[in-house]
């Protein structure tokens, strides 16, 4: 006879009914729906309808590109300026700590206040950015209004407000470096810009992984900021697929949105999985 | 410290200063100024200084909704940290102390929390289903749901730190399951039940899109939305405006002030494992 | 006060079997230790009787009662951890009075039974630090108050001394015996130090490989180890021990001779040596001698000799403190 463990099952249950009831659920039929023409009440099965009108709107396709430019942009160069902005932060130079702080504070704001503020700093004439330009004899462009710049400028944004949870995280793998390689690398001769690269970089790698992978998914589902600053316009120009999925709502096309809530599924899972298989394998390679 | 450091310090400091502290002083001065002059959308000194006359005409706008988005968005933020607090414990520690089959399931309902987008309008017709959809109570187990992850992750590491020798003496001395993990282990998570508080109530007070979409209807109105409605409403009244963002942006400066160690901890949480 | 009775008992992890069927009676009041190298499923044994693993087959009785399917807290038993287990949240007086607040007794009455635990253990002082502003002396002797204070059947400890450093060691071996001389309370005492289980034990069970080797008093094993693990495992230094042909030649499979029942001689003796090395320790000596064809013989002769490294040493041992296995 097997006695009652001390550590039961049902200690796991009331999280996992809530788990299960408000986030697989959902996400399992989201996959039915989004096979269906649907108002919430009654759903009739389509077959692959709202793909096929999702992939012939030039504005629906258009909202996948931007999302993958937007993700990867954002990513990338939280990456970078996560990793120069912590070696920086962590090389003892004055106001040090005043500095940390600094960068990590948007990271707490509220997106859409920081959305707000910058859509009026970006204003084309009266805003901070432009007028700043001018002092040096540069015409600014329309930040907000260019259709051709709109989504770079969220996500000029967005870096600026996320750069500070990168460099933490940096911060943190800079923190796990025993200093004995850097002065092994020292006695071997390496310069600082070669131990930047050939001791920093390589050992820094967990921290970048982490980086990579949590801005990559954040950029891909991003949707506040851009529905603060733009609205996903002028036009279509800054439309992503989380915004695609809001105006769809709006509009009453539930199976349509819910369509495109299975692509943006599929989407972080085609990036993200393979992502993080191939930085694993490299992990073994080293 | 080095000339050198002390040179690049003073260059990175003005840097910081233009780039990270400028639009915070933009947001205040806008706020202090008035009607007219907050128009220009200028960096400049305010002319006049109206911080509280700013300030109430702010509260007390549309009916004093600023208050009721400050109520609904505290018992939200309240409500729904105090479950992902228990859950979250709950569910770490026995997937810490007790090893099977289903650990690599709720493994793999973690990865799937952190990484998968909600799918919106199924979770609606869900919601509708059990009556939450538009309630409260509905967007506080909505944000245990989308927290939950992040929770079990931190728990469990954290669990697995502390000696199993502590259950088992306090199994000798009687305890039964409860009581080893409320009398025990849950004191012994302070720590990170601290660090979980602080880092989860900014993400849910700060949280914009989920509430858009469960939590319509005038009488639910929580900060965020507040504040993105106003946008219509004070096109012409920038001041207000960002007298609003100010005040929202104040609760997560106090937090930070005082747990700004424990905030640290909590987002370089998964750094280290990679 | 009871008796605790092991029959067949067997553990094991899937396909592992790690205690082996093991078959034992701990008589009532007894100091029992459990000794043997790691692994060999000492604690594992104890863990059992506890209550903190369940066997896979046989059963067990404290004092008369079958125990397998109880809870820990049922059978009677108090533990003492490797680690001491103290919750490092509560004061020592919330530590020693956590079992009884669970049993929800009066706190009046609590009081009185911890400050009396505390006042014998000369714990008093410390009643309101945190375990961690603790010695480890002191916070050994709070994991004692501990189980002192649910007036145990049967005490339990799981190698509690390893923490500590020499001295205090020594020290708190002899708290431990005088504890179980003023209770007289079954103890069964886990130990890999067989200087403990000498110095502390009523009698002693060598486990190897999750069978008992051999039981018997401290002196029943030292002069009459039944198998070359026990006589290679009890005293110290190591008997010296012969095998194969060197064995044979002496009408065994395995010929065993305690470093203190070899004679040295400069003149004559049985066996040819060299001294490598020698250990002064004061009022003995440890000599280790290369015997040839014999391998490494250790000796132990008074600690006066006048023997060098270096020196030619015929080695005899003493006729009746011979052991032959097999």
């Amino acid at each position: 006879m097997q006695r009652r463990s001390p550590y039961p099952y049902w200690f796991v249950l009331p999280a996992a009914v809530v788990f299960v009831t408000l986030f697989l659920v959902p996400t399992v039929a989201a996959f039915w729906f989004s096979l269906t023409r649907w108002d919430l009440y009654t759903a009739t099965y389509i077959g692959m309808e709202n793909f096929r009108q999702f992939f012939s709107e030039p504005y629906l396709v258009q909202g996948l590109g931007h999302t993958l430019i937007y993700a990867v942009l954002t990513s990338a160069t939280k990456s970078v300026f996560g990793l120069l902005l912590a070696v920086l932060l962590t090389s003892g130079i004055w106001a040090q700590g005043f500095l940390r702080t600094v960068v990590f504070f948007p990271v707490l704001v509220s997106t859409i206040g920081v959305g707000l503020t910058f859509s009026v700093l970006m204003h084309p004439t009266k805003g901070l950015f432009n007028v700043g330009l001018a002092t040096i004899g540069i015409h600014g462009p329309g930040w907000l209004t260019d259709a051709s710049l709109a989504l770079y400028s969220v996500a000029l944004v967005d870096l600026w407000k996320g750069v500070g949870l990168a460099t933490l995280i940096y911060i943190a793998g800079l923190a796990a470096i025993s200093p004995d390689y850097y002065e092994a690398a020292r006695i071997d001769g390496a310069t600082r810009i070669q131990q930047f690269w050939r001791v920093t970089v390589p050992l820094v790698r967990p921290a970048t992984v982490t980086v990579v992978t949590l801005s990559l998914i954040g950029g891909l589902r991003s949707f506040d900021l851009i529905w603060a600053m733009t609205r996903g316009g002028p036009g279509f120009s800054s439309d992503v697929l989380a915004s695609v999925i809001y105006k769809q709502y709006q509009a009453g096309f539930y199976g349509l949105s819910t369509a495109g809530n299975v692509i943006l599924f599929l989407l972080i899972a085609l990036l993200v999985l393979p992502l993080t298989w191939w930085f694993n394998r490299r992990e073994v390679d080293l | 410290m080095t000339a050198f450091q002390k040179r690049t310090g003073i260059i990175a400091t003005l840097f910081a200063v233009v780039i990270f502290i400028i639009p915070f002083l933009f947001i205040f001065l806008m706020s202090v100024k008035d009607k007219s002059q907050a128009s220009h959308q200028d960096f400049t000194w305010p002319e006049q200084w109206q911080l509280w006359q700013n300030f109430s005409d702010v509260i007390s706008a549309r009916n004093y909704m600023l208050l009721l988005a400050y109520f609904n968005s505290t018992v939200i933020t309240v409500g729904a940290v105090a479950l992902l607090i228990l859950f979250g414990a709950m569910v770490g520690y026995v997937l810490q102390r007790r090893q099977s089959g289903w650990n690599k399931v709720i493994f793999g309902c973690v990865l799937a929390g952190l990484i998968i987008p909600p799918a919106v309008v199924p979770t609606i017709w869900v919601l509708q289903g059990l009556h939450l959809f538009k309630t409260i109570h509905g967007m506080i187990l909505i944000q245990v749901a989308y927290g939950l992850a992040f929770s079990v992750l931190l728990y469990s590491s954290f669990i697995a730190t502390i000696p199993r020798d502590l259950d088992e003496a306090a199994r000798i001395d009687g305890a039964r399951p409860l009581q080893i993990f409320f009398r025990v282990i849950l004191p012994l998570l302070k720590p990170v039940t601290v660090t979980l508080i602080v880092v989860q109530s900014i993400a849910i007070f700060n949280d914009f899109t989920n509430p858009l979409y469960y939590l319509p209807g005038k009488q639910n109105v929580t900060v965020q939305l507040t504040l993105f409605n106003f946008q219509s409403q004070f096109q012409t009244q920038f001041n207000l405006l960002f007298m609003n963002i100010l005040l929202v942006t104040i609760p997560p400066l106090i937090v930070f002030i005082f747990f700004n160690r424990q905030i640290v901890a909590g987002m370089t949480a998964g750094a280290v494992k990679g | 006060m009871a008796e605790v009775v092991l029959t067949n008992l067997t553990k094991s992890f899937g396909s592992v079997d790690v205690i082996k069927g093991i078959t034992l009676t701990i008589k009532d009041g007894e100091f029992c230790v459990f000794v043997g190298p790691s692994g060999c499923g000492k604690s594992t044994l104890l863990r059992i009787i506890a209550g903190l693993e369940t066997s896979t087959s046989g059963t067990l009785h404290i004092g008369g009662t079958e125990v397998s399917n109880l809870e820990p807290s049922d059978r009677g038993i108090a533990m003492v951890f490797q680690s001491y287990a103290l919750y490092p949240h509560l004061s020592v007086r919330d530590n020693i009075g956590f079992g009884l607040s669970l049993a929800r007794m009066p706190k009046p009455e609590i009081a009185r039974i911890v400050e009396a635990t505390a006042a014998t253990l000369q714990l008093t002082p410390y009643l309101d630090r945190k375990p961690k502003a603790l010695s480890g002396g002191q916070r050994q002797r709070v994991a004692i108050g501990r189980s002192i204070v649910r007036n145990p059947k049967v005490f339990l400890f799981d190698e509690p001394l390893s923490n500590l450093d020499a001295a205090l060691r020594g020290q708190m071996r002899m708290e431990i015996t005088d504890l179980h001389a003023t209770l007289g309370t079954t103890m069964i005492y886990v130990t890999h130090d067989q200087v403990e289980a000498m110095t502390m034990a009523d009698k002693i069970v060598v486990l190897n490989a999750g069978r008992i080797e051999q039981t018997g008093t401290p002196m029943e094993l030292y002069n009459h180890p039944a198998t070359p693990f026990v006589a290679g495992f009890i005293g110290s230094p190591q008997m010296n021990l012969l095998i194969g042909d060197n064995a044979r030649k002496l009408g065994c499979t395995t010929y065993g001779i305690r470093p203190e029942h070899l004679i040295p001689s400069t003149t004559d003796g049985l066996w040819q040596a060299r001294i490598r090395h020698i250990e002064h320790l004061g009022a003995d000596a440890i000599l280790h001698c290369d015997a040839g064809p014999l391998g490494t013989m250790t000796v132990r002769t008074g600690g006066d000799t006048d023997l060098s490294h270096g020196a030619q040493v015929w080695l005899t041992p003493m006729p009746a403190k011979e052991h032959r296995f097999g």
